[in-house]
C-alpha cells in the first residue's frame, strides 16, 4: 500500500483477505422463484462485471438462498466461541509444520513448500488429473485449490489432505463457467 | 440491360428474379415488421408476387419502388461475409421441404449450397424454444441435440439466445451438422455473442438467412426464420416455453404447417415451462430424450442409441448414484442435500465427482444440474 504526502511518501506492506457479496442480478430476485425482473441483457451486463480472471482468484464462493424459514430462529449450529477454537487449533497446526520454511499460514505457501506438504493419495491424484484435463480449473486454480484443501484437512485435525477435502475445495470454488456463455 | 450481365459465381443457384425479390423484402423491411407482429399475416405476405407485394405494403414509396424494381441489376445486393451463396427455389439443389408457398425464395448460405442440400435431406429435427432458459432447459436442449446429431440426424435451430443456441452447441460438441437460420442476414452478428457459434456451425453444417447479407433481421426476418426452421424440420420439439406468444410463435407455425409437434415436459410449478407443458395437454407428443424422438419419427423400428445407459453413468458407485438422482430430482444445492442427512464432506466430495466426470455441472446460483457426461475420470 502506498500513499504519498507533500513531504514524504511510504509503502507498507499489506495482507489482506478479501471478503465480497454481490447480488445474483441487478434486482436481486434470480433464483428465487418467479420474483426476478430482469432482462437477459440485465442479467448479461450484471454477470460481466465479475470477470473470469477474477473470479478465478476467489478461493471460496458460497451461494446463499433464501432460508425456508425457521432455520434462522433455530440454534446455532456452531458458536463463535467454537468456531474461535477451530481456527486456532488450526492455525497452530499450520504455524508448527510451516515454521522451517519462515511463514506461517497455508496462504503464504508457495509451489514449492506446496508439493512438498501436500501430497495426495491415488484419488485425490486422479481428481486433480481430472480437473486439469477438463478445463475446470487454470493452473492458478489448481494451486489455489490445494491449499484450500490443506486448509479444510487442517480445521479438520488430518495431518494428510484426503480425497474429501480435495472434493470440499472443488466445490467451493467460483464455477469456472457461467451459465449464459456456456451455449456461445 | 442488366439481366444478361453476366452473373456472379456466388448467385450461380440463384435466379436474377428472386435476387430481386430478396432486394425488394429488404427494402420493404419497414412494413413487414408493421406486419410481423400477426405471424399468420405474415406469412401470407411473404407469400405473395413481387406485383402483389408491391401494392399491399408499398404505400408512398410504391412508384419509386416500382421502378427500381424494374431497373435492379445484381449489384445492388452486397455479400458481406466471403463464402456466402445464394440459392433459389428455381435450383434442384434447394431443399424442397422449403418449396412451398410459403417458403422463401432464396436464400443466403454460408457453408455451401451442396452442403445444405446434403444436410437438409437427412431428416430434421427443429429444436426450439424460451430465450431465456433454466439451466435445466439450457441442459435438455443441449443433450437433446448431441445425441440427435449423434444418431446422424440434423438439428435445426434459430441462432436465438437460449434454447435454440442451446441446441447448436450441443450438436456441434460431436461434431454433428446443424442448420441454423439466422433472423438477420448473415453479415450482420448480432447478438455478438452468437459470432463465434455461427463460424463453427458454418464449419460443419449451414448458416441460412433470407435477409440480404447487409440488412439487420428486425422483427420480420426472426419470425421468417422461425417458419423456415419449421419448414425444414419433420419434427419441432419445444424444450421449454413460457405461456407467452412470443416463445411459443415458433411451435404455433409448426402447428399450422402441420408439422408434428413435441415437448418437453417441464416442473408444473415452473412458470418457464408452462407454456410448454401446455402444448403437452394439447396433445403435442411427449419428448425426454433423443430416444423419444428416433422412436417418433420411427414408429416401426427406431435405431437404439449407443451410449445413453451405458459409460460412467452404469458403473457408478452407490454413494455417487444417489447423489446424482437427488440433484436430479430437485436437491440441486450442497445445503439441500447435507439436509438429507449426509455429511456436508461427503456431499461437497461426491459433488465434486461427479462434476469431474461432467455428469454434473454448476448453473446458477450454484445449483448443479445433471448433464450428459462428457467422459469417465
Amino acid at each position: 500500500m502506498a500513499i504519498s504526502r507533500a513531504r514524504y511518501s511510504a509503502v507498507y506492506p499489506a495482507r489482506f483477505i478479501l471478503l465480497a457479496a454481490t447480488n445474483p442480478c441487478p434486482c436481486g430476485y434470480a433464483g428465487d422463484g418467479d420474483r426476478c425482473v430482469c432482462s437477459e441483457a440485465d442479467m448479461a451486463r450484471h454477470r460481466r462485471r465479475l470477470s473470469g480472471p477474477l473470479l478465478d482468484r476467489i478461493d471460496l464462493l458460497v451461494n446463499l438462498h433464501r432460508s425456508p424459514g425457521g432455520e434462522l430462529d433455530g440454534p446455532a449450529s456452531l458458536t463463535s466461541a467454537e468456531g474461535l477454537e477451530q481456527v486456532t487449533l488450526a492455525r497452530g497446526r499450520q504455524a508448527e509444520r510451516l515454521r522451517q520454511h519462515g511463514i506461517s499460514i497455508n496462504a503464504q505457501m508457495d509451489v514449492r513448500v506446496l508439493s512438498q506438504h501436500v501430497r495426495l493419495d491415488e484419488k485425490g491424484s486422479k481428481m486433480m488429473r481430472a480437473a486439469r484435463e477438463s478445463g475446470l480449473l487454470s493452473a492458478r486454480g489448481e494451486h489455489r485449490v490445494l491449499r484450500v484443501a490443506r486448509t479444510i484437512a487442517d480445521l479438520d485435525g488430518s495431518e494428510r489432505v484426503r480425497a474429501r477435502d480435495l472434493g470440499a475445495a472443488i466445490a467451493l470454488r467460483a464455477s469456472p463457467v457461467m451459465p449464459a456463455s456456456r451455449a456461445a | 440491360m442488366s439481366a444478361r450481365a453476366p452473373r456472379p459465381a456466388w448467385m450461380a443457384h440463384a435466379c436474377l428474379a428472386c435476387g430481386r425479390r430478396s432486394w425488394l423484402l429488404a427494402e420493404m423491411s419497414g412494413p413487414l415488421d408493421f406486419c410481423a407482429r400477426d405471424r399468420g399475416r405474415l406469412t401470407e405476405t411473404l407469400a405473395l408476387d413481387d406485383d402483389e407485394l408491391l401494392l399491399a405494403l408499398g404505400g408512398r414509396r410504391k412508384a419509386q419502388l416500382r421502378a427500381r424494381h424494374g431497373q435492379f441489376c445484381v449489384g445492388e445486393l452486397r455479400l458481406d461475409p466471403p463464402g456466402v451463396e445464394a440459392v433459389c427455389r428455381h435450383d434442384p439443389q434447394y431443399p424442397p421441404t422449403l418449396c412451398d408457398a410459403g417458403g422463401p425464395r432464396m436464400l443466403y448460405v454460408l457453408g455451401g449450397v451442396r452442403r445444405l442440400e446434403q444436410v437438409a435431406a437427412r431428416p430434421v429435427v427443429a429444436i426450439v424454444g424460451t430465450r431465456r432458459p433454466s439451466d435445466y432447459g439450457s441442459e435438455v436442449a443441449r443433450s437433446l441435440a448431441r445425441g440427435l446429431a449423434a444418431a446422424g440426424l440434423t438439428v435445426a435451430s434459430c441462432l436465438d439466445d437460449g434454447i435454440a443456441l442451446a441446441a447448436q452447441a450441443g450438436a456441434l460438441e460431436v461434431d454433428g451438422a446443424t442448420v441454423a437460420v439466422t433472423g438477420g442476414g448473415l453479415g450482420v452478428s448480432r447478438p455478438a455473442r452468437t459470432r463465434s457459434l455461427r463460424s463453427r456451425v458454418a464449419r460443419r453444417g449451414c448458416v441460412i438467412s433470407e435477409v440480404p447479407c447487409d440488412r439487420p433481421g428486425r422483427m420480420w426476418g426472426a419470425a421468417a426464420s422461425e417458419r423456415i426452421v419449421a419448414r425444414l424440420s419433420c419434427l419441432t420439439v419445444v424444450v421449454e416455453a413460457a405461456e407467452v406468444e412470443s416463445e411459443l410463435s415458433a411451435a404455433r407455425v409448426a402447428g399450422a404447417l402441420g408439422r408434428p409437434l413435441a415437448a418437453v415436459p417441464g416442473r408444473v410449478t415452473s412458470h418457464l415451462s408452462a407454456g410448454s407443458n401446455g402444448l403437452l395437454a394439447e396433445g403435442a407428443r411427449v419428448v425426454r430424450g433423443a430416444q423419444d424422438v428416433l422412436d417418433l419419427l420411427h414408429p416401426t423400428a427406431a435405431p437404439r442409441l449407443l451410449g445413453e445407459d451405458t459409460g460412467p453413468r452404469s458403473d457408478l458407485a452407490p454413494r455417487l448414484r444417489t447423489t446424482l438422482e437427488d440433484v436430479g430430482s430437485g436437491c440441486d444445492t450442497p445445503e439441500a442435500l447435507a439436509a438429507k442427512g449426509a455429511s456436508l464432506e461427503d456431499v461437497l466430495l461426491a459433488l465434486s465427482e461427479l462434476e469431474l466426470m461432467g455428469l454434473l455441472s454448476r448453473g446458477d446460483g450454484g445449483r448443479y444440474i445433471p448433464c450428459g457426461a462428457r467422459g469417465p475420470l
